[in-house]
């Protein structure tokens, strides 16, 4: 008799955790279709720095990969090495970094001329240490700029 | 012993109607789990954009290596300051905005540099010339205003701290 019993309950409890699967599926569908949304075939040919946050913009213009310069809050890097800080030469009454320029230089030599040159500047950066930079670049040779910013 | 056929179907308690077109989901819930972290890891968040632009041509050489006789073109030029912004042409000034709160009036801008480029001879050119201490943000979108009046080129000049012309 007790027996029986048992079975009986595990019957009914088999009936009663079957889960359901309709608003999991929902859940599912509607992730893929915001997933799906936001692939990106073409992936990322740019990496934007981490220390950096850059400014928001309407442009559409999607970048092209070439040469590049990152301004942080703190210095100038160029592939990952810190070519010259902020506080040496925002205040100095020359425009030429001489640091930027030498690296410039070099890598102009190397690449037998890329004209173009995109400055991955930091949103709250100020003007001083842009305008610097970008002396410092046409002074190297690179006559066209690329600001890298963030599609609003 | 009960035997239910096809043309019975209609007649069919709901128990068993519930029975029969009971889905397998397990497959779907397969190719959903397996797809989900694929695509997390492919997806976009951020879409990257660049804005061109060039540093003004050197007005001193060009003259040099130009004709003697002929004038450099005068292009409108956007002076950014810390409390207004101003499109000037030449010498003149012809439209001060005075900034709203913490932004600039970029519509306002938009509106006033698209009345004074009708009126300009060089339509698709424009010099965005801020003061040292303005944010790189603001530069970047009074860029965008210019290139929406319909400024093809933007150059970026740097604008001379002039304690007469205001902070």
């Amino acid at each position: 008799m007790n027996l029986h019993k048992k079975k009986f309950s595990a019957a009914v409890i088999s009936d009663i955790i079957k889960p359901q699967m309709t608003s999991l599926i929902d859940i599912l569908t509607l992730l893929l279709v915001f997933l799906i949304q936001s692939f990106n075939a073409e992936g990322t040919l740019i990496t934007p720095s981490s220390d950096l946050e850059l400014p928001l913009s309407s442009s559409k213009q999607p970048p092209v990969p070439s040469m590049m310069i990152e301004i942080t809050h703190d210095a100038v890097i160029a592939e990952g090495k810190q070519l010259a800080s902020n506080i040496s030469f925002a205040a100095s009454p020359d425009l030429l970094v001489s640091s930027v320029y030498a690296w410039l230089s070099r890598q102009k030599s190397a690449d037998g001329g890329p004209k173009r040159i995109v400055i991955q500047c930091d949103r709250e950066i100020e003007f001083n240490i842009v305008k610097r930079v970008m002396y410092t670049c046409s002074k190297a040779g690179f006559t066209d700029f690329s600001v890298l910013v963030i599609e609003d | 012993m009960k035997t239910l056929s096809v043309g019975k179907k209609g007649f069919l308690p709901s128990e068993v109607i519930e029975a029969e077109i009971d889905i397998d989901v397990k497959p779907i819930m397969n190719v959903l789990i397996i797809l989900i972290p694929f695509l997390v890891s492919v997806a976009v968040y951020t879409n990257l954009a660049v804005i061109d632009m060039s540093l003004p041509p050197n007005v001193t050489t060009a003259a040099a290596q130009g004709a003697a006789n002929e004038k450099p073109k005068v292009k409108i030029t956007v002076l950014v300051a810390q409390s207004f912004c101003a499109i000037t042409l030449g010498d003149a000034l012809l439209d001060s905005i005075p900034r709203a709160g913490d932004d600039y009036p970029y519509d306002t801008l938009a509106a006033r540099l698209l009345v004074r480029r009708a009126a300009a001879d060089v339509k698709d050119e424009v010099i965005v010339a801020p003061r040292d201490g303005i944010h790189f943000k603001y530069v970047v979108r009074i860029m965008d205003a210019c290139k929406k009046t319909g400024f093809d080129k933007v150059s970026l000049a740097s604008a001379t701290e002039s304690p007469a012309g205001g902070r």
